[in-house]
């Protein structure tokens, strides 16, 4: 029983790692800094979700485990607000940012834009 | 005034001088001292123009890179000496650290008769689980009391330095700026009413455990400022000036120090001698339990959540 | 680091595995360092820190499993805390400098 706990553990644990390792290299693949952030964001909350999963699975049940559960649900509610709002911080103080993204400032201007209007931004580098 | 000699007779008295020195109606430096303010230089538009060019020119001079090849020489020596010096610190560091005895040798310098004592009888006379709750909250409690003052004193000094004048208040120079130049966000809001009840939960926690386990007055007073700031930079400030108004702030923090001084003087009168309270420590590990110590750390606790808000605000706006 | 006797099978192994992992993180940790010291937009920097706050969170956790201490979960809980609300207030606070920096700007031109 022991073992097992401790396979599965693991398992979570060295996917956490991958999850990491994957947000790393995004942070240092991308060239556009809200492409950079969107890979952070992703990899911060799925990675110590899996993570602390892992080791709440070894640890056994306790009130330790309860705590990492509350860890976990704290930054579901916090890391997309900061993301948010890094975002936000980004669109609004760089000038350059039409260049890289397209801009729409309320729900009515993405719904009333065709696919043929969205330009294709993939190739373009950073200056 | 005195009775017995006329006003002129008096004001040549020493008692004269002294009293109206201490109530400041004459300053001392006024046709004492020789104070002159420094002539203004007047130039006109165009020698002002010149002075600046002039100051622009041996600017770029100076620091043209491409030119003064001292400078560039300079800025490369800098670069590389820093770096080398950071790695040389680092490196002293290091080396320092690795001559300490390890964590937990019997050889250690912090290992000796004082702590000892704490380790061997501090359950047993202060009732506290947590030893260091019981160190700083009973055999250090005068030490925690001047703790407590000093961060009610900052917060003092601070109101004395960063407060508004009512004249700037009505220009609206910095207290509004923070209501017209951050914009509300609604998703921040919506986060915050979920995550600020938890966040105070988990102070109040902290506090009511310190006794019980790591944590206590300073660590849950924090967690809770953090609520507050928190709180504050989701709502704004008309929200909170219902309820956290300088008013407020007075009387939590007399409040809690007065009441810390209070409970603990028989203890300071003593020498700190560990003379008989009659309150008696309960069982360890209960939360109601180790005497004093749960209310000491409540008190400690609302002091440093006020001082952080307080803090917070002033910098921020100049006030509450 | 644990001076310990008698472990068991199942403890040795875990021992080993969470000290490779905690290897593995402060590499990981050193790479969002390099992030933050190069990045060119502040908010390369903000979200680097952040990135570390994550990492570090997880490194407590493992710390309090293999220290059988499970009280530092609580420092966890408090970093994350702490994090976000440095996240917070220093958008706020840029964002609020920025806009004012900008129409003051605008008021001098005219």
């Amino acid at each position: 029983m022991e073992w097992l706990r401790l396979i599965v553990g693991a398992l979570l644990l060295i996917i956490g790692m991958c999850i990491f390792a994957v947000e790393i290299f995004g942070v240092f693949r991308f060239k556009f800094s809200l492409n950079r952030m969107h890979a952070a964001a992703m990899g911060d909350t799925l990675g110590i979700t899996v993570s602390l999963l892992g080791l709440m699975i070894i640890s056994g049940f306790n009130y330790t485990t309860l705590k990492m559960a509350l860890i976990v649900v704290f930054l579901w509610c916090s890391s997309p607000v900061s993301s948010h709002l890094l975002a936000r911080l980004e669109v609004m103080t760089n000038g350059k940012i039409e260049k890289h993204a397209e801009i729409f400032y309320s729900v009515e201007e993405l719904e009333n834009s065709t696919e043929e209007t969205i330009t294709d931004y993939r190739e373009m580098e950073e200056d | 005034m005195s009775r017995l000699k006329s006003s002129e007779e008096y004001s040549r008295t020493k008692a004269f001088k002294f009293f109206r020195w201490l109530g400041g109606s004459k300053d001392p430096y006024i046709d004492t001292v020789e104070s002159r303010h420094p002539e203004e230089e007047k130039y006109t538009d165009e020698e002002l123009e010149k002075i600046d060019e002039e100051k622009r020119l041996s600017r770029e001079k100076a620091y043209d890179l491409g030119q003064n090849k001292y400078l560039r020489a300079f800025e490369c020596a800098y670069k590389i000496l820093a770096a080398l010096f950071c790695v040389f610190f680092a490196f002293v560091l290091i080396y320092n650290v690795s001559y300490l005895p390890p964590s937990g040798a019997a050889e250690r310098p912090v290992n000796n008769e004082v702590s000892e004592r704490y380790i061997e009888k501090g359950l047993e006379e202060t009732g506290a689980v947590n030893i260091v709750a019981g160190m700083i909250l009973d055999y250090r409690a005068f030490d925690t009391l001047g703790e407590s003052h000093v961060l009610f004193t900052a917060t003092i000094t601070v109101l004395i330095l960063m407060r508004l004048d009512k004249k700037k208040d009505e220009k609206g120079d910095k207290a509004d700026r923070a209501s017209r130049y951050e914009p509300y966000d609604v998703i921040l809001q919506v986060a915050a009413a979920v995550l600020v009840p938890v966040i105070m939960i988990f102070g109040i926690y902290v506090i009511l455990n310190g006794h019980i386990s790591p944590g206590g007055g300073f660590s849950g007073g924090a967690i809770i400022g953090a609520g507050l700031i928190l709180y504050l930079n989701a709502f704004g400030f008309e929200k909170t000036e219902r309820f956290f108004t300088e008013k407020l702030y007075k009387r939590v923090t007399f409040g809690s120090l007065a009441f810390y001084a209070l409970a603990k003087c028989y203890s300071f009168f003593c020498g700190a001698n560990h003379l008989e309270s009659g309150i008696s420590t309960g069982t360890p590990g209960a939360i109601i339990s180790a005497g004093l110590i749960l209310p000491l750390n409540i008190a400690v606790g609302l002091v440093v959540a006020c001082t952080m808000y307080a803090f917070y605000a002033h910098f921020r706006k100049g006030g509450f | 680091m644990l001076i310990q006797t008698n472990l068991t099978q199942v403890e040795t192994v875990t021992k080993y595995f969470f000290t490779g992992l905690l290897i593995f993180l402060a590499i990981a940790l050193f790479f969002c360092l390099l992030r933050a010291v190069i990045g060119p937009r502040i908010v390369d920097r903000i979200m680097a820190v952040n990135m570390m706050g994550t990492v570090v969170m997880v490194m407590i956790g493992i710390l309090a499993i293999l220290l059988k201490e499970g009280y530092l979960v609580d420092i966890a809980l408090i970093y994350a805390m702490i994090s976000f609300l440095a996240v917070v207030i220093i958008t706020k606070v840029y964002m609020g400098i920025y806009r004012q920096n900008k129409e003051e700007d605008g008021k001098e031109r005219e």
